[in-house]
């Protein structure tokens, strides 16, 4: 262990810092602080471009392996860029699903085929993935799901007919990796597989769901008679729901470094709020903020921990809980130092209407990703090894 | 003593709850709210018919002669039914001002048979909000202005202010910013007569939202349960899991802590007992709590759809969010607790040795 930064180390973040500072400028700076699609002043056309922009510095893929045309860097340097970037305003990436989820499990379970034909359109931030997993009748019980894909042997295409749901940032993506049952009266996790289709085909439609926030941020996807070639199956067919796991390993794993550094800065936004309107002389709020400070440096240290280790522990069992349970109270905290002002929405005041985008989007943190009951059922289930509840699973 | 309530009163919150299942369902509120106003003339003159205006106005008066006891039902089904804020400020702490002047007074000729009959509608300017909801179709603002001697009463007709109106996170509130200038002619109560009845408008408007929180926080339980009923995952009810048994489970427990608290303040603020205020600030508090638990699991129990604008939980649980801070926030109501249990010469009643009074 050793956790003081290298001399490397600091000249790495002060040229994440300094390049930030030059590029999240001009057009870019409208960007800032946006979190992403479904917020009025969201500018697609324009997020796609930083993107593009990151990309061309080598920003996009720093994790990933230099052999699949990332940068490799090491946990370490990975951690600064995204301290950096957040402390910068750096906005939402629009990029996540496909670099941070879809990607290293492409690199995992790609054929050299489907990896030289997706990883450098992610790697240059032209193509955009969302993740189609949900169902209407399929949530916490993913293996439940319905869509099929049957072989079209003639055209040697999947053809895919069904629905997916809440299927975050679909209006803005490319391609979407969809859990498909493509062998017939399969049941619950066998018979699946991960199908890489193209969005944009008249098989296809996306349809925005309005959020308790206002904005759309997810859409239903309906196929009707998709097509993709028979060969984008990542995996092989019928065995979708090991590497539909392997990538929800990634969601609640690396890709919260991020994640992480975003939590950081909306605890300063919190704390800063807290000071301007006096909240923070209040000493029973003074005591929660202290103690969101403390837990989210645990978390901090919990994720290296667990990353460090290569992820597969007990620990990493109890990060997606913890930190949906942190964020879960951070936009309560929000809405507690915004007081009386936390009821009216004002376009002209940035600081808080970004508390109340905390506030509002907080609700969702323990449901995403694995409700928290479904990941206690786990801890309890895979970490302890305790006599599973009787339910009809996997 | 007697802590339960009258066949009578039980009986007349039922119909109120039934007229208001029909009248105001869901479906119509998000209508109403999208307009521009976002309220309607046509359902408040129902209300006006069903009597639920004049429950506050004393007799002689034309109305019902109800007091805070009565309120402490009806603001639990104006939550349950999330009905907007200008009818308890119009029927319940306008009245309470009003009634607060002497017999005879021109004010109260003037209003209060139009409270009871529904032809108008009065708003509330208390410093403890910076803002006046439903300024914009008051009839009449009864605005509070802080002197040195204490709070003088206002009664300004609405051609007298400037509003600017301020969108909320709740689509159903309307708030206003109100300015205005204090003369004279609008002046009602000088600062000493006027500093008790802004009290005892904050005492009560703090047991209003209190109740409002939980008729909310029923609602939201009520919902959250018919829901885990009908959605199944794992080929079963999510219902039939114990952890979302569970998180309800929690949130009755709840509620029903925080019922008894409400009703003991209502009593106390009928009966004009000395510590009527530490009372309404633990109602505010316990039910406050009760709201913010029911919305938390009951968007945990719905999933995703919870989060959507579709599904109505979302309705409920913003006019609960915004209902916390009203009237007084969290630190503000427990600072007031703070210092009646703490700082004052005698104990309030409420603290050790005293507990089932
Ligand atoms: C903002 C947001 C973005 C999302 N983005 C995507 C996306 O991009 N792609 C995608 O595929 N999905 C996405 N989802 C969907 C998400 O994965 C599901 O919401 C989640 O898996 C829960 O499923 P559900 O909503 O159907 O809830 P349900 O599964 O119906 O759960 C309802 C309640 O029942 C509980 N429950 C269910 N089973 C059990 C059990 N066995 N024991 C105890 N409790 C149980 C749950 O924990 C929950 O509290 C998103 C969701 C949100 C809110």
């Amino acid at each position: 262990m050793n956790l003081t930064e290298t001399p490397e180390e600091r000249t790495f973040r002060a040229e994440v810092q300094a390049w930030m500072a030059a590029h999240l400028t001009g057009e870019f700076a409208a960007l800032r602080g946006c979190h992403g699609p479904g917020e009025e002043r969201f500018d697609a056309a324009l997020a796609k471009r930083w993107e593009q922009e990151l990309a061309t510095a080598g920003w996009v893929g720093i994790g990933w392996p230099q052999a699949a045309g990332g940068a490799g860097l090491p946990l370490g340097k990975q951690i600064i860029f995204h301290e950096e970037y957040v402390r910068a305003g750096g906005p939402g990436r629009l990029g996540h699903i496909g670099e941070q989820l879809f990607a290293p499990t492409l690199i995992d379970f790609g054929t050299p085929a489907q990896q030289a034909r997706f990883l450098p359109g992610i790697r240059a931030g032209r193509e955009y993935w969302a993740q189609g997993y949900s169902e209407p009748n399929a949530g916490s019980d993913l293996a439940n799901v319905r869509t099929r894909a049957r072989l079209d042997v003639e055209r040697g295409e999947w053809v895919i007919d069904g629905q997916k749901v809440w299927t975050s940032w679909a209006q803005e993506a490319d391609w979407i990796f969809v859990l498909a049952r493509t062998e017939e009266g399969s049941q619950r996790h066998h018979g699946l597989s991960l199908l890489l289709v193209p969005l944009h085909q008249p098989g296809v439609t996306v349809r925005p769901i309005r959020q308790m926030t206002g904005g759309a941020e997810f859409n239903e996807v309906f196929f009707d008679g998709a097509r993709t070639e028979g060969s984008l199956h990542l995996g092989p067919v019928g065995e979708g729901w090991k590497v539909a796991m392997a990538l929800l390993g990634y969601e609640r794993g690396v890709s919260t470094l991020g994640q992480q550094a975003q939590f950081r800065h909306e605890l300063d936004l919190v704390i800063a709020a807290a000071r301007a309107n006096g909240a923070a002389q209040d000493p029973v709020l003074r005591q929660r903020i202290a103690d969101a400070a403390l837990r989210l440096a645990t978390l901090r240290f919990h994720a290296l921990r667990v990353l460090g280790a290569g992820g597969a522990s007990h620990a990493a069992y109890t990060a997606k809980y913890a930190w949906s349970n942190w964020r879960r109270d951070l936009g309560q905290l929000a809405a507690d130092v915004l007081g009386r002002a936390g009821d009216v929405v004002r376009a002209d005041d940035a600081a808080r209407t970004r508390l109340q985008q905390v506030w509002l989007s907080s609700r969702a943190d323990t449901i995403y990703a694995g409700t928290n009951e479904i990941q206690l059922n786990l801890i309890a289930e895979r970490a302890l090894g305790m006599p599973r509840e009787e339910r009809k699973g996997p | 003593m007697d802590f339960t309530f009258t066949e009578d009163q039980i009986a007349f919150r039922d119909a109120v709850s039934r007229f208001f299942m029909t009248e105001a369902a869901p479906e119509q509120l998000r209508e109403v709210w999208e307009t521009g106003a976002g309220r309607s003339a046509a359902l408040r003159k129902k209300i006006a018919e069903q009597g639920l205006t004049a429950l506050s106005v004393p007799e002689a008066e034309g109305g019902l002669g109800m007091g805070d006891i009565d309120w402490a039902l009806m603001t639990q089904e104006l939550g349950y039914y999330a009905i907007p804020d200008s009818l308890a400020d119009t029927a319940y702490l306008a009245p309470g001002l009003l009634a607060g002047l002497p017999a005879g007074h021109a004010l109260r000729a003037q209003w209060l048979p139009r409270v009871v009959d529904g032809s108008c509608r009065i708003a509330i300017g208390h410093p403890v909000n910076p803002w006046v909801a439903d300024a914009h179709l008051a009839d009449l603002l009864l605005m509070a202005h802080p002197v040195a001697d204490g709070c003088e009463l206002h009664a300004v007709p609405r051609a007298k202010v400037e509003l600017t109106v301020l969108p909320s996170i709740d689509a159903s509130r309307r708030l206003f910013e109100v300015r205005w200038h204090p003369d004279t002619e609008t002046r009602v109560l000088d600062g000493v007569a006027g500093a008790p009845q802004w009290a005892a408008t904050l005492d009560r408007a703090a047991l209003n939202v209190g109740g409002q929180a939980i008729g909310l926080a029923q609602r939201m339980l009520d919902l959250a349960t018919d829901y885990a009923a009908q959605r199944k995952q794992f080929g079963k009810p999510i219902g039939s899991f114990q952890a979302i048994k569970h998180h309800l489970a929690d949130v009755v427990t709840e509620i029903e802590f925080a019922r008894p608290v409400l009703y003991r303040a209502a009593a106390a603020l009928a009966a004009g007992e000395p510590d009527a205020s530490v009372r309404a600030s633990h109602a505010k508090l316990a039910c406050a709590a009760a709201a913010w638990t029911a919305a938390r699991k009951a968007i945990q129990v719905h999933g995703a759809m919870g989060y959507t604008w579709e599904v109505d939980l979302q309705m409920f649980m913003k006019r609960a969010w915004v209902l916390d801070a009203a009237w007084g926030d969290r630190a503000f109501h427990r600072a007031r607790l703070g210092a009646a249990l703490l700082d004052a010469e005698t104990l309030p009643s409420i603290g050790p040795g005293t507990t089932f009074a």
